[in-house]
């Protein structure tokens, strides 16, 4: 057990910091929209000609080929240096649909998709959930008609982020139309400028459209866009999920810890109704306290999860603890701000710039609900992690 | 960077872990007539394996092993609430500047309790045969002789623990270290303990959930059940994580190890009072009989989060904390 950086990893740090100090962007992300998209896939086509785009992935298939802790080390210095969040409309391509695609995709999948993932040329959404699928998503019922050139898609999907930007979609539909649950499912790379999509998108509470209702009316997608086999879609799926809570969150854990300080140092500055300072009252510098050791033990569970999957070879079961720690450790300090905050924290016009922290506190409900809802994730922890007898 | 147990280190765990549960089973701590203490032969056989002096130098008769070994020492001592005598015991070795009595802390032939302030005074905890007790504080440590004063027994509501009073008279020094490092292995090992604490709390409730049958199923297959288990095993993860941190931190002496121990007690204090309090209620009736282990670990939970940084004074130090980027 030990927390020293090898050389190698030390050095590679040091180029990553030194090449993001001259090359992240002067001017922040804007804040939605295409110049959002516009702004992501710029950044994406700089990281890709620099040798940054993939790091983890195979060389193979275009990636570094390096370590799960040297993406660690990327994540921190991306998060330092201020860059542009991993977490963008590049985010499902590079963390789904790419190594979906490296597990299960033909020669002729890969050969095309891959790059143009990497450089941010093709940005992806994700067409799973549908408004009578979510946590329970082997009810889905969208359907697939297979004739002998195409899969013929007919059906709905719900809360796609970014449908309206994204050039292809992973699309999980049910292509035997007597099957149930997870079986009779197949996973298709659907092109959003098939005729017969039509993307209509969700106001949340967050006063933004960043999620979208799909429609598909009798869209032909061609059957060499199948990814595994038909009828076996759920295994691909699975090995979609399986890549998605990782080691992703370390970037996070940074950000929550530097916000953790940065709501301390608020605190110092704001007075309450009593006219005391926020950080004289002791049950709120015992929260902020708390949560600074909370996201000390993100950063800890993400190094020791790293460390088991060196030594199994295999991801562990904990990813699920993870998200539930990290969104839950979010939930918590946008609260905690609100209290210190008083009557500006209910202000609110949408813009994330001139209202960070109402943001984040919307935001921690769109955290704990998407990707596997808090509720899920303990139900897969009760599952996996601790053997518990199952009733579902 | 390799932040778990690895190689020689889980054989480590692994040879306490079998020790142990044959040494201090939690069944010694039921009935009435239980008693807390080690007994001479019980200190002879961890003299023996070499428990007392893990991070000692080799030169003073210790085994020279890391805070990593420590830390995972401990955890497996707190599963089966351990007495701290062992804690106290090895810490003491390191305070003694004296080879005879570092000698006899190691053999287990002298005890020492653990001093802890109560007031303008001190309590005892441990043993009531010490002679010696060891108080510690962050920048100083002191090892007293207890068998000059008078003490009286409290009656102490963890049984694993001895309690005293001191009534008369003032202990007598016989030796001081200012080396921090006595402090931070007491808080590492007090930390570890809880993590075993919150572990054991969880493995009790998930496998009486597994064979406990209610309205016709399993426990276990209530949401009500699984999702409060699934919140036990996230606390126990989050300090046991940051536990690995803190032993590492300072097994390589780094700057902020400080403020890695003290994240690390607070996490575990909370996974094990809360685990074990969580533990009672899913057991329902049963949790609250004598004969059942569950109420063993809150008890000694109690007790451990108050020893080296109770809520209140790790709280506050992490607040102002930096970490070292």
């Amino acid at each position: 057990m030990d927390l020293r950086y090898s050389e190698e990893d030390a050095a590679f740090r040091a180029r990553a910091r030194a090449w993001l100090q001259t090359h992240v962007p002067p001017s922040p992300r804007p804040p939605r929209g295409r110049a959002a998209a516009d702004f992501d896939r710029a950044w994406q086509r700089k990281l890709y000609e620099h040798g940054w785009a993939g790091i983890a992935w195979p060389k193979e298939y275009g990636g570094r080929g390096l370590s799960a802790l040297q993406q660690v080390i990327w994540y921190e210095e991306l998060a330092r240096a201020h860059a542009p969040h991993h977490i963008n409309t590049t985010y499902v391509g590079l963390m789904h649909a790419g190594p979906t695609l490296i597990a299960r995709g033909t020669d002729e999948q890969k050969a095309y998709h891959l790059p143009r993932i990497l450089s941010g040329e093709a940005l992806w959404c994700q067409g799973f959930s549908e408004p009578n699928a979510g946590s329970d998503l082997a009810s889905l019922t969208t359907r697939g008609v297979v004739d002998a050139t195409d899969v013929v898609v007919t059906g709905v999907k719900m809360w796609t982020t970014d449908a309206q930007h994204a050039d292809f979609q992973e699309l999980l539909v049910r292509t035997d139309p007597g099957s149930q649950r997870h079986h009779g499912l197949t996973w298709l790379i659907c092109d959003m400028r098939s005729p017969g999509v039509e993307i209509r998108p969700i106001t949340t509470m967050l006063l933004d459209e960043h999620v979208n209702t799909v429609f598909y009316n009798e869209v032909r997608i061609p059957r060499a866009n199948v990814v595994g086999e038909i009828g076996d879609g759920w295994s691909t799926a699975l090995a979609t999920l399986s890549f998605e809570r990782g080691t992703g969150f370390i970037g996070d854990q940074l950000e929550l810890y530097e916000r953790v300080q940065r709501a301390i140092g608020l605190a110092k500055q704001v007075r309450l109704e009593d006219g005391r300072l926020a950080i004289d009252h002791d049950d709120i510098a015992e929260r902020l306290a708390s949560l600074k050791a909370d996201t000390m033990a993100i950063r800890a569970m993400t190094l020791a999860s790293i460390a088991e999957a060196d030594r199994t070879g295999v991801p562990g079961p904990k990813s699920s603890l993870m998200k539930l720690m990290v969104t839950s450790t979010h939930k918590a300090l946008s609260e905690l701000v609100g209290d210190i905050l008083g009557w500006e924290f209910l202000e609110f016009d949408g813009d994330r710039a001139s209202h960070p922290w109402t943001w984040d506190f919307l935001w921690s409900w769109v955290f704990t609900i998407a990707g596997g809802t808090s509720e899920i994730q303990r139900e897969i922890t009760a599952d996996r992690l601790l053997g518990l007898p199952r009733a579902r | 960077m390799f932040l778990a147990p690895d190689g020689s280190e889980i054989e480590i765990a692994d040879t306490a872990a079998r020790f142990l549960s044959r040494a201090i089973p939690l069944d010694r701590l039921h009935g009435r007539g239980a008693s807390p203490a080690l007994s001479a032969d019980l200190r002879a056989d961890f003299a023996a394996m070499g428990w007392f002096g893990l991070v000692l130098p080799e030169a003073d008769g210790g085994s020279g092993l890391s805070a990593v070994e420590y830390a995972l020492f401990y955890r497996e001592v707190g599963r089966h609430c351990g007495p701290v005598d062992i804690l106290a015991q090895g810490l003491a070795a390191m305070v003694s500047d004296d080879g005879r009595l570092r000698g006899a802390l190691l053999a287990g032939e002298q005890w020492v309790a653990l001093a802890v302030e109560d007031g303008p005074g001190l309590r005892l905890l441990g043993s009531h045969d010490a002679a010696l007790a060891l108080h510690v504080e962050r920048d100083a440590a002191r090892l007293l002789d207890v068998s000059v004063v008078e003490t009286a027994a409290r009656p102490s509501l963890d049984p694993a623990t001895g309690m005293r009073a001191i009534v008369c008279g003032t202990p007598r020094t016989v030796a001081v270290s200012s080396d921090g490092d006595v402090w931070n292995l007491g808080q590492l090992g007090v930390a570890a303990m809880q993590v075993g604490v919150a572990e054991s709390a969880l493995a009790l409730i998930v496998e009486y959930a597994k064979v406990r049958e209610t309205f016709g199923r399993k426990i276990g297959t209530y949401q009500a059940v699984r999702h409060a288990c699934a919140d036990m095993a996230l606390r126990g993860e989050a300090a046991r994580c940051q536990l690995w941190s803190a032993a590492a931190a300072l097994k390589e002496c780094r700057s902020d190890a400080h403020v890695h121990l003290d994240a690390a007690k607070h996490l575990a204090n909370r996974a094990a009072v809360v685990n074990a309090d969580v533990d009672i209620q899913l057991h329902g009736g049963i949790g609250v009989t004598e004969e059942h282990h569950a109420h063993l670990l809150l008890k000694h939970g109690l007790l451990l989060a108050r020893l080296f940084g109770s809520k209140r004074t790790l709280l506050a130090r992490l607040l102002h904390a930096e970490l070292e980027v």
